[in-house]
């Protein structure tokens, strides 16, 4: 791959990798490093982000098993007349002096729908890292360059407490650039409405497709799977990313600390140190809940952490997608 | 319990700083944005009893620790009931020790017969019985004695020279009766001549002591009583080398006296006079003595009168006097004013003063003040200027060392003050105020001085400033005075304001009076008060006097201008009665002693030697015999026995026994400080 030098940061490039590497093209050792949420963040430009990403996480396959579900062989059958002579099978007519036209399996591609959650929560960054919108954005950005490069339509759909942006999907690769510049440009705003933007999308979804959602549920459990179940009635694949922040899962705070909530403004004023143990076994509970529930509706659970890279997710999706085919 | 210190309870209110601090403090924390509020609800309302409850003790702990700090310093007394004793019997003895009990009749004295009489009484008491002995005239008291003890402490008792205090001996028996031996069986014995002093003090007691069993004996002889005193001498006169005293002789006995008096001062003694004095009859005698005075210098000088023997008691028949000549001296008073008008009531005042004393002789010059010169300043004793003139400034450092020499500079004022004069004055510190602006206000004069026993001024002079009425003498101004340092204000306005500033500069002084000698400001001059304020200003009148002292008394003697500034400087030794060295306190212008041990001669270290005389108290000599009816009334009055001795609340709490308890309080500060940090790191967790 190439990468031109004048559509990155230089500073950042020039610390993570060598010059030689940036002008040559070539893969770097640790590639790892590509879906590290920490260096996608201190890449300005999303479409960088979204190539960086996919290109660093194949860079590591073995040669892929995945390759080629676009265009298939199916059948012969006999010529007839306004047939296109570019689909005739000219070897089976130089054996058998016949003409045949060579037929193929319809397009196999399909729909994906990326979902990601726009809410207040979402700007969370424990620690100061990778906020959870970020991580998210980095995440669509690297599925809809994947999903576009094997020409399925891709769909973005920003949400909080409505539906905020709605990308159509399209598979031209050009389509590439409204995503990410939807994505680029986004800012969390408002409450989460998990259950009913589901809903809504549920309702105004024509086409069958693959739902990717990115969020962290902070809403009802009851109504997050009632949503989700809404989706799955509609024969909709659903793949549920779920974000949560490392300080989210653990609560590794030290001191008297008021804690305020990003969406409602409620304010906690506790020693996290004295509620540490009961507040991860309330979560890890949580978590559970969620997967089971989603497993027993056969929708794919994720649960991210945005100080791990974005690996996991890639892997996740495309294990789904293998078994859509 | 109760408390030696009870004011630093009022330290307790200290508390109400923390439970302040505990209500306006805000807790600090940190604001932090986050998501998962409904997972740490359950925990918080755990987190946030418990940090009240951690608050909350600490707030005890610490109110706990202020209030035992302050019970601390208060130190508490635990008062607990003392174990209940056997009842004993408990004597307290008076024995009068004073120097009327030296009479002897011939056989013995008075004070042989006490210590028998006292040595019998004991030896009859029981054998468990305490002894407490008191001495009336010295006030020392031995408690707590055996048998055998009271016996030594008896026999080994001295006549003092003092009086008996009876009121101190009723006051300790009262303290012994009603606290110490609230259950003992307590008996008082008086012995004693009861001269008409003692019984006095009997009858003026206030108090009486409430005892079990009261005895007295009267300690006398039966023959008619013998003793004639000296009781008070005056000096009359220094004249020509012969001193001539009034000495007042009293006879206190029953028996006709034909003595001899003679006087006596160093190797010179008098020719002897003969008195004859009927029974209780008292006679001043004159009498002259030569005295070895060379010139006009001060003089101070012992001496001793004393009656021939004769009598019962010869302790009272010297009568010791130091006798203080001034010595004649020649003042020069140099009056420089703006005219002679001016200066003229001022120079019949000195005139007045100078034919009324005896001593000094007052030399009066009055000059023009624009006149002033040299030779003015090096003739002078005493300057008296009627305003701070201009003149004056070409002499600043001549009048600096006239006054450090011994010089006395009086400055009025005038409206317009001559301010280069005063500035140049004021900066060789001469000045002992800096006169401002005038202020045209009628104002009055205190009637006191604010120091009625100043240095540098005749105190009784100033007595008798305030027999004019000179808070009546209207002044029509005053200026306004800047005060230096190191001077004083010696006489204010009723306004508040100075009138008259001193400032001692070397030996002299300089005094600033806030008023003019001229009708334009004051009007003292002109008043009849003018004698007695110009003798106020010219300091102490030289005139001859007598220091003799009773022995109960606190020995004053007053110190010269010399004297006074070198004894400032270095500590004033005396040599007491009884011949001990001791050091003298030194009070403004006043040498003060107050243990003059014993009777005789109390004499200055320094150069020159003063002389003070001791002398027995007046009527202690007095052997007039009681009525013996009127005796045991005043007694059975002084001692009531038969009644149950009251006891209040407070006398009940002193006979329990009193432990003090500080030290535990301190531990329990130290405990709950070691504790406070440890609850509440313990509660924060």
């Amino acid at each position: 791959m190439y990468i031109c030098p004048n559509s990155l940061n230089r500073d950042v490039l020039k610390r993570e990798f060598s010059w030689e590497f940036i002008c040559r093209g070539k893969t770097v050792k640790h590639n790892r490093k590509y879906l590290d949420p920490i260096f996608l963040s201190k890449l300005a430009n999303m479409d960088l982000v979204a190539r960086c990403a996919v290109e660093g996480f194949f860079s590591g396959l073995h040669p892929s098993p995945f390759h080629g579900f676009s265009v298939e062989y199916s059948d012969h059958r006999e010529y007839h007349l306004g047939d296109e002579l570019k689909f005739v099978d000219w070897k089976v007519f130089g054996r058998s002096d016949k003409l045949y036209i060579k037929q193929f399996q319809q397009e196999t591609n399909t729909t994906a729908y990326i979902l990601l959650d726009t809410s207040k929560s979402m700007s969370f960054a424990g620690d100061g890292r990778v906020r959870k919108i970020d991580y998210g954005s980095f995440l669509a950005a690297a599925l809809s360059y994947l999903m576009l490069s094997q020409s399925d339509s891709t769909s973005l759909i920003l949400f909080a407490e409505k539906v905020i942006k709605n990308i159509p999907p399209r598979s031209k690769r050009t389509h590439l650039n409204t995503i990410l510049a939807a994505l680029q440009y986004n800012r969390p705003e408002g409450r989460t409405n998990l259950a009913g933007v589901l809903h809504t999308i549920a309702e105004t979804t024509k086409r069958r497709g693959l739902i990717i959602l990115i969020s962290d549920l902070l809403d009802d459990e009851g109504d997050i799977y009632k949503g989700l179940a809404h989706l799955k009635f509609l024969k909709h694949d659903v793949i549920v990313f779920h974000t949560m922040d490392h300080q989210e899962l653990n609560l590794d705070y030290e001191g008297l600390i008021q804690f305020e909530d990003l969406e409602s403004r409620a304010k906690v004023r506790a020693f996290p140190q004295s509620l540490r143990e009961d507040y991860r076994g309330r979560v890890a509970e949580f978590l559970d809940d969620l997967e089971k529930t989603t497993g027993k509706s056969n929708i794919d659970y994720c649960l991210l952490d945005t100080s791990e890279p974005l690996d996991r997710a890639l892997i996740a999706y495309l294990a789904k997608r293998k078994r859509m085919m | 319990m109760s408390f030696i210190q009870w004011i630093f309870l009022f330290g307790g209110l200290a508390v109400a700083g923390p439970v302040i601090a505990h209500l306006l403090a805000k807790p600090r924390f940190r604001r932090l944005p986050f998501t998962m509020l409904r997972f740490l609800y359950d925990g918080q309302i755990e987190s946030r009893s418990r940090k009240k409850l951690r608050d909350l003790l600490i707030l005890l702990f610490r109110c706990a620790i202020i209030v035992l700090i302050a019970m601390l310093f208060a130190r508490p007394i635990l008062h607990t009931k003392s174990k209940p004793q056997q009842t004993r019997s408990v004597y307290c003895l008076g024995l009068d020790n004073s120097m009327s009990m030296a009479y002897t009749d011939g056989t013995e004295s008075y004070f042989d017969k006490l210590i028998d009489s006292a040595i019998d009484y004991i030896r009859s008491a029981k054998t468990d019985a305490l002894f407490n002995i008191c001495a009336l005239a010295s006030g020392d008291w031995s408690q707590g004695l055996s048998k055998e003890q009271a016996l030594a402490e008896v026999k080994a008792l001295k006549i003092e020279t003092g009086s008996a205090n009876v009121n101190d001996f009723i006051s300790s028996l009262n303290r012994v009766s009603r606290s110490e031996h609230l259950d003992d069986e307590v008996s008082v014995l008086v012995l004693s001549d009861f001269t008409p002093n003692i019984l006095k003090q009997f009858v003026e007691t206030e108090k009486p002591a409430v005892v079990d069993k009261m005895d007295y004996r009267l300690i006398i002889s039966p023959e008619p009583v013998n003793n004639a005193a000296i009781i008070d001498a005056h000096v009359v006169s220094v004249i020509d080398g012969k001193l001539t005293a009034n000495v007042t002789v009293a006879n206190y006995g029953r028996v006709k006296q034909n003595r001899w008096l003679t006087a006596r001062t160093g190797e010179n003694k008098s020719a002897p006079i003969d008195i004859n004095l009927f029974a209780q009859q008292r006679r001043t005698f004159q009498i002259q003595i030569r005295v070895d005075i060379a010139g006009p210098e001060q003089f101070f000088l012992p001496v001793e009168l004393s009656l021939s023997n004769g009598d019962g008691l010869k302790e009272d028949d010297t009568f010791y006097m130091g006798v203080y000549g001034p010595g004649h001296k020649n003042v020069n008073v140099l009056l420089a004013g703006n005219g002679a008008d001016e200066m003229f009531l001022l120079k019949t005042v000195m005139d007045t003063i100078s034919r009324k004393s005896s001593y000094d002789t007052l030399q009066i010059k009055q000059i023009l003040i624009d006149d002033f010169a040299l030779s003015d300043l090096k003739w002078a004793d005493v300057v008296i200027c009627s305003a701070v003139a201009e003149r004056l400034a070409n002499f600043a450092s001549n009048i600096e060392g006239f006054i450090k020499a011994g010089g006395r500079l009086i400055c009025f004022v005038k409206e317009t003050a001559a301010t280069e004069a005063a500035r140049q004055l004021w900066q060789r510190e001469v000045l002992a105020a800096l006169p401002g602006k005038c202020i045209h206000e009628r104002t009055y004069m205190q009637p006191n001085p604010c120091d009625s026993r100043a240095f540098g001024v005749e105190n009784i002079a100033a007595r008798s400033l305030s027999n004019y009425r000179i808070d009546k003498i209207l002044l029509e101004g005053y200026l306004e005075c800047q005060q230096h340092p190191d001077s004083k204000c010696l006489w204010q306005f009723q306004n508040g304001l100075g009138f008259v500033y001193l400032k001692r500069l070397g030996i002299g002084v300089s005094i600033l009076v806030n008023t003019s000698v001229d009708d334009s400001l004051g009007s003292l001059t002109k008043s009849n008060a003018s004698v007695a304020f110009c003798l106020y200003l010219l300091g102490k009148e030289n005139q001859i006097g007598e220091y003799c002292f009773a022995r109960n008394e606190q020995v004053v003697l007053p110190l010269s201008e010399k004297q006074t500034s070198f004894a400032a400087q270095k500590q004033s030794w005396v040599q007491t009665c009884n011949g001990i060295k001791r050091r003298a306190a030194v009070a403004d212008s006043f040498l003060l002693i107050s243990d003059p041990g014993g009777t005789g001669w109390i004499k200055t270290l320094g150069k020159p030697t003063m002389w003070a005389g001791i002398n027995l108290p007046e009527g202690e000599t007095d052997m007039t015999k009681p009525v013996a009816s009127e005796l045991a009334d005043i007694m059975n009055r002084a001692f009531p026995t038969g009644t149950e001795r009251t006891v209040s609340a407070a006398e009940v709490l002193n006979n329990r026994k009193r432990t003090p308890i500080w030290k535990y309080f301190a531990w329990m500060i130290i405990l709950l400080l070691l504790a406070e940090p440890a609850v509440a790191n313990r509660l924060k967790r």
